[in-house]
């Protein structure tokens, strides 16, 4: 083991800056992941098949491919078709489609999971499925897929890893380039390590905390 | 003011409604009884079409609601279900329970609807819970919410779908007193319901639904006392 309290220390500062990227980067992508994810399932539960068959599909396609390949795919080979995006954009793009398709999913869990008996309730009274979806069911699925949210923006942080493949500056990247410069692997390691830590914990435990009170609520 | 013909409904291969008449007036009060499974929860559901029916007509107020052009949403205005199960809305205090309706649908002021719930909740008894959340009531008091925010839609009509079936036996008299107030009010109301003193008091008509279909009908004195067939005589013997 090589490790150097003076190098860890002296990566600090860098590491800071490479986890704020990933933060950046995981925020991003959750947010527009979010907001894809809910008209996913919005289609995926719907009556009409050519709403439902493609939200389908591209959840399958998602899901069962790897993000690595997801990234690959969006940076080295849309340039073909004359589609160039920066490193960046190419990271947010392939993160926020990912990320989009997994919380597809956990909203529509959470959408199901709502009894049948609210959405009746809110159409006898002359609501339309639009009202009843606004008003009564997405904010009691929403309370209840907090959890879960949570736990897919805590996987996110460590998946936006895999942009370090599209020269992203994010914290495993920064280490590894400490690592070439320095000739040190465990110094910058151990940093990112504990940088990763300290951000996903506290998310976990928000998780489990906002289960516990969910369970107490209902 | 509802008239049902031959209205038939099939889930998959279950025939569940099988051919059904019915008519009730303005201002009646129409008690639907006989065992569970009978088809009573179908009927209701049928009529404000939370049911899509298999075939057969629904007019309500000679407007023909199967029909698919027809707007259902603005049917379900004036149709108020009561729940066996209440299905109020667990993250909406009481008073946002019964004016979220009014204001979202027939889109009444904020203010003017609040007025109106209030006075509903007086009327069934609740002025002191208007802040609370459903889940801090017992299933009574839910149930009288329940009937609150249907009316705060003014409706025309109520179902009621087997309205203390779920509620202990000590409270569903308050429940049972606010239907009780609506009936003597003029109300047109259909009532699926086990408590066969409740339908005799209250109805003025009975229909008696076994196996999807009708099976007796007629005023409740002649059917509470002098049933003829021979299934709704084995259902009231067992119930009584």
């Amino acid at each position: 083991m090589d490790f150097r309290l003076d190098l860890f220390i002296e990566a600090i500062p860098y590491l800071f800056k490479g986890a704020v990227i990933t933060l950046r980067l995981t925020l991003i992508s959750v947010s527009i992941g979010i907001f894809l994810g809910l008209i996913l399932s919005l289609a995926r539960i719907s009556k009409r098949i050519v709403f439902r068959y493609p939200a389908t599909l591209y959840i399958e396609i998602i899901r069962g491919t790897p993000l690595l390949m997801q990234l690959l795919i969006i940076y080295y080979a849309l340039p073909s078709i004359g589609i160039n995006l920066p490193a960046i954009t190419a990271a947010i793009s392939g993160l926020s489609l990912n990320s989009a398709a997994y919380v597809g999913e956990i909203f529509r869990g959470g959408i199901q999971s709502i009894e049948k008996g609210q959405m009746e309730a809110a159409r006898s009274l002359g609501m339309t499925y639009w009202q009843a979806m606004r008003y009564i069911i997405l904010p009691q699925a929403f309370r209840r897929i907090l959890p879960p949210l949570t736990n897919e923006f805590a996987s996110m942080l460590k998946e936006s890893s895999l942009a370090s493949t599209l020269a992203v500056s994010e914290l495993l990247r920064a280490g590894r380039e400490l690592v070439a410069w320095k000739a040190n692997v465990f110094s910058p390691f151990i940093g990112v390590t504990l940088f990763y830590l300290i951000m996903t914990v506290p998310l976990t435990r928000l998780s489990v905390y906002l289960e516990k009170r969910l369970k107490k609520g209902d | 003011m509802i008239k049902v013909v031959d209205l038939h409904k099939k889930f998959k291969n279950l025939h569940v409604l099988k051919g059904i008449n019915l008519e009730v007036k303005k201002g009646e009060v129409l008690a639907l009884i006989g065992p569970s499974g009978g088809g009573k929860s179908t009927l209701l559901r049928c009529i404000n079409r939370l049911e899509e029916p298999t075939s057969g007509k629904i007019y309500i107020d000679g407007v023909l609601i199967t029909d698919p052009k027809v707007d259902i949403n603005k049917i379900r205005q004036k149709v108020g279900m009561v729940f066996q199960l209440f299905n109020l809305f667990p993250h909406l205090s009481v008073i946002d329970n019964i004016t979220l309706a009014p204001i979202k649908v027939k889109k009444i002021k904020p203010e003017e609807a609040k007025e109106k719930a209030f006075e509903l909740l007086k009327r069934v008894g609740l002025l002191d819970k208007a802040y609370n959340f459903p889940s801090q009531l017992s299933g009574g008091q839910q149930q009288r919410v329940a009937i609150a925010r249907a009316l705060a839609m003014e409706p025309d009509i109520m179902l009621f779908d087997e309205p203390t079936s779920s509620i202990d036996p000590e409270m569903t008299k308050e429940v049972l007193d606010v239907i009780r107030q609506l009936a003597l009010e003029g109300m047109t109301m259909i009532i699926a319901t086990h408590e066969m003193g409740f339908a005799r008091e209250v109805s003025d008509w009975v229909i008696f639904l076994d196996q999807g279909q009708i099976v007796e009908q007629g005023p409740p004195s002649q059917i509470f006392s002098s049933p003829k067939e021979e299934r709704t005589i084995s259902f009231l013997s067992k119930i009584l």
